[in-house]
């Protein structure tokens, strides 16, 4: 079995010392999310997860339009390369900020507070940071949320939340998108919605199509119910 | 795919924590919940290959124990195992109050003593 000692160079073990520490590899990054949640104490922030594709970028353009005038949104989005997602986003008149992860699967709390100095956040309700594809590292990376969001497609398969446990475990809405495709392919939205809750008991579901609009006044809903909360709950804190 | 990042991170901590001392370690023990999706081979792969870089550190070895997940059941008050990720006590009721399963850190460190 591999071991990586190299036994002709270990020193003959006399005596040892040992020192019992529970020392958290991950401290630094939850370090930092303290900072953020204490940094951005009224508003709303919201940490959307998906594998490459399932239309998240694509849902905060509609969130956009459908809440402009509601309330003031911004988006910090990730991706390895480009800033293809935030010019997206800024055509349709979204404040978006891209981060560059540079090859790194997930955003980290660091990311997101080095992001806060460069995007205008004055008077802003709501901010989503659009997490980099992936349902499996940024599980592990808190990023100071108030809620985390994992979107799933009708195009991906409906046994996915068992697949991804850790992603399922810690998100508190799943959002079944591009639900304009049911008709057509195998998924079932009850069997996805079992799946989820065998993982994780309190997880809500909502399908909604991005593109046709079905579901889109819930998920608006939503969103403006749990940014009253945030603002409510601080006034009676 | 974040197994050298990682070990990177472990030896960083050990710098801080044991300043002037990390030559002297020995052994390294990881737990790991399960939950955190650390793979003991390779993790051991990873040290291998940052030791290779960092020669000073050649004499140190590291051991990972995986935890299982366990959540305490807030009605009947039960620590259950986590079989195949189903989050519900022996009772039924389901739990996501885990108190085992998301830990990554070092929970002894072994120094040759000089």
């Amino acid at each position: 079995m591999n071991t990586s000692k190299p036994k002709s160079n270990r020193a003959p073990v006399g005596s040892v010392q040992c020192e019992n520490t529970t020392l958290n590899l991950l401290k630094a990054n939850d370090f930092v999310a303290k900072a953020i949640r204490e940094r951005l104490p009224e508003m709303l922030v919201i940490n959307i997860c998906s594998s490459p594709g399932s239309g998240k970028t694509t849902l905060m353009q509609e969130t956009g339009k459908r809440l402009a005038g509601k309330l003031n949104m911004a988006v910090l989005v990730g991706d390895p390369e480009t800033e293809r997602d935030a010019v997206r986003m800024r055509e349709v008149g979204i404040n978006a900020l891209q981060i560059v992860t540079g090859g790194m699967c997930h955003i980290e709390a660091q990311m997101v507070l080095q992001a806060l100095d460069h995007i205008n956040l004055e008077g802003v309700d709501l901010l989503f940071i659009e997490n980099v594809g992936n349902l499996v590292c940024p599980a592990a990376f808190d990023l100071g949320e108030d809620y985390r969001v994992t979107v799933l497609a009708c195009t991906e398969g409906d046994d996915k939340p068992k697949k991804y446990p850790r992603m399922f475990l810690t998100s508190e809405l799943m959002v079944v998108s591009k639900a304009d495709l049911l008709p057509y392919v195998p998924f079932s939205v009850d069997a996805v919605t079992k799946d989820a809750r065998d993982v994780n008991p309190d997880i809500e579901v909502m399908a909604i199509s991005s593109l046709k609009g079905q579901g889109i006044d819930e998920w608006c809903s939503w969103l403006l119910g749990k940014v009253q909360e945030k603002k409510e709950a601080l006034v009676t804190a | 795919m974040h197994e050298i990042s990682l070990v990177r991170n472990i030896f960083r901590t050990l710098e801080e924590e044991f300043p002037g001392r990390v030559e002297q370690v020995r052994t390294i023990r990881l737990k790991v919940g399960l939950l955190s999706n650390v793979q003991p081979i390779l993790m051991q792969n990873a040290f291998a290959a940052v030791l290779e870089d960092e020669p000073r550190y050649a004499a140190a070895a590291l051991e990972v124990e995986v935890l299982p997940v366990l959540i305490q059941c807030e009605a009947c008050g039960n620590t259950t195992t986590v079989q195949q990720y189903k989050f519900v006590c022996t009772c039924g009721t389901p739990s996501k109050n885990i108190v085992q399963g998301e830990e990554l850190m070092i929970s002894q460190v072994v120094f040759e003593d000089q």
